[in-house]
């Protein structure tokens, strides 16, 4: 910023400083920085000294995933996790948006499925999976259940409650013009809930994930959850450490991915907000 | 000549003052009709598959009676609900007290945050071997169970409702002199107690989730455990009693917190309203 002469002159005149006073405020970056790397280094030192058995350290970790990833065991494991999740997933957005559509238009549809709905989303999915697990056994099927049940609720609930903030002047505009239910559905009803839609599924894919984790915990057989348990059960903590950072890595990508998504997919959202 | 009034007007063509009766008049009857259809259904279908797998409500209901008679069903919810109402109470108290000191100090935000966020993007039962490993199966591991999964919604919405107290209420209490603790208590959180509340409704849900993880892993006391004995004994009827006590629990614990949060930050509804 210019200064003209008679601040310049009024500045030393005084004897006042130009630059701020050091603030810690100022440098938040260098504080985050610094405050992460103390924790590393404070946890490779005391880690050190800790049993192995119930405390790993940072280079151990790193050691450890470099093992893992050359015998190939982790990439199997997560790769058959990321499929059940991915097909859990795509049938609860799949039938989670119909049948929130179909909820949200239809009265009947409403009042004949809404106690099922309500119902189950108050439950707790975990609580289900000892049963899922008896009805479909130890394979993927079970776990494809319940990613399906994790992700289903969110969506529906969202799709649901966006179809019915949906504007009833649209509707009745599209009615004027002669669009039949068809039109209405695919150019005005959907569109003007997809915000919400996106919404559901951002909250439906860190439920999918916490989901099929649990589900493979508890049937310790396959996937990530399974490496989980039989890590811990061997007391290798440093091995444990990877599978954990590697789920938080993918969660962190996966909440990202699905925002970057909703912004393509649903940016008046946000301009509508500003107005 | 007079003008004709409404009710000449509708006498005279003969309109019918009534409105058509729908079957939308009674959305529960529609409800009550779709829960016993539904009831009778799984009553004829479920009798004749193998109860090993399928149970029928009349079964689920005998067995609800029997786990009440011999108290073992309040007995493990009240360990239940004291590890819930522990966790829950530790979350709120943690919670809150970190989320106005990171909402209110930028140095303490970039100090903390790193970490927080890198805790928040874990899937919180990924860790649930590890706790294990070091607090073992007793009372002490559900409670950090519970805490890891309700604590983030309530600290990141404490947060966010201490960043958005408006400026000018801080100011004019500095204005008045208020010390940085009237500040705080008198102005900051008061004004971001509708968040607070809002995430302390988020949060109730999940720590019946982690309630529900912590016993199906530790299986010991608890409902979560009564869930894993009964899913391995394959009697699918008591399992179902204590799947439907978690469906009660989840809607009795979310309608509390709702009607705790309109009561505690009424004035919410009303500052949108005015605008």
């Amino acid at each position: 910023m210019a200064l003209n002469a008679l601040e310049q002159q009024a500045l030393t005149d005084l004897d006042l400083s130009r630059a701020r006073p050091f603030r810690l405020a100022d440098r938040l970056g260098a504080v985050r920085v610094l405050s992460v790397g103390l924790l590393i280094l404070a946890w490779e030192i005391f880690g050190r000294d800790v049993n192995p058995l119930f405390l790993s350290y940072p280079s151990a970790i790193a050691r450890a995933t470099m093992q893992l990833l050359t015998a190939g065991e982790f990439q199997r494991q997560a790769l058959g996790s990321l499929q059940v999740y991915a097909i859990g997933l795509s049938a609860a957005l799949l039938l989670g948006i119909a049948l929130g559509l179909l909820m949200g238009r239809y009265r009947l549809a409403e009042y004949i499925l809404d106690p099922y709905v309500y119902a189950l989303d108050a439950t707790p999915r975990v609580a289900l999976i000892p049963l899922l697990l008896l009805w479909f056994g130890l394979g993927p099927m079970s776990k494809i259940a319940i990613v399906f049940l994790s992700g289903l609720f969110p969506v529906l609930m969202n799709t649901f409650s966006g179809v019915r903030t949906v504007s009833a002047s649209l509707v009745e505009v599209g009615r004027a013009y002669g669009a039949g239910e068809r039109n209405i559905f695919a150019k005005i009803i959907l569109p003007a809930s997809l915000p919400f839609i996106m919404a559901g599924i951002r909250l439906a894919v860190g439920r999918a994930l916490i989901g099929i984790i649990t589900a493979e915990m508890f049937a310790a057989v396959t996937g990530l959850g399974a490496l989980l348990i039989r890590y811990s059960s061997a007391l290798a903590t440093d091995k444990f450490f990877v599978p954990v950072i590697f789920l938080a890595v993918l969660g962190v990508i996966l909440s990202h991915a699905v925002e970057l998504w909703e912004k393509r997919l649903a940016p008046w959202k946000e301009t509508e907000r500003a107005l | 000549m007079a003008t004709p009034t409404d009710e000449q007007i509708i006498d005279e063509l003969g309109l019918r003052r009534e409105r058509a009766r729908s079957i939308y008049d009674h959305p529960n009857l529609i409800r009550a009709a779709s829960v016993l259809c539904f009831l009778a259904l799984w009553e004829v279908y479920g009798r004749r598959s193998d109860p090993l797998l399928l149970t029928y409500p009349t079964a689920v209901f005998w067995a609800a009676i029997q786990l009440i008679r011999t108290g073992e069903l309040l007995r493990q919810a009240a360990v239940s609900l004291a590890t819930l109402g522990v966790g829950f109470g530790v979350s709120i108290a943690l919670g809150v007290g970190l989320g106005l000191l990171t909402g209110r100090s930028r140095v303490a935000e970039a100090v903390l945050d790193p970490h927080l966020n890198a805790l928040y993007a874990t899937p919180q039962v990924a860790l649930t071997p590890l706790l294990m490993m070091w607090l073992g199966l007793g009372f002490a591991v559900k409670v950090v169970i519970i805490f890891l999964f309700a604590f983030f919604p309530i600290l990141i919405n404490t947060t966010s409702g201490v960043k958005n107290v408006s400026a000018s209420l801080v100011e004019v209490g500095h204005a008045y002199l208020a010390s940085e603790r009237q500040i705080l208590f008198k102005v900051v959180f008061p004004a971001a107690l509708p968040f607070i509340m809002a995430g302390i409704r988020l949060a109730v849900g999940r720590a019946l989730v982690g309630m529900v993880v912590a016993e199906l892993f530790t299986a010991i006391t608890g409902l979560g455990a009564m869930l894993t004995l009964y899913g391995n004994l394959f009697e699918t009827a008591k399992m179902f009693v204590v799947i439907v006590v978690f469906g009660l629990l989840g809607v009795g614990l979310i309608r509390a917190t709702q009607a705790l949060e309109t009561r505690m930050a009424r004035w919410k509804e009303t500052e949108r309203a005015n605008r």
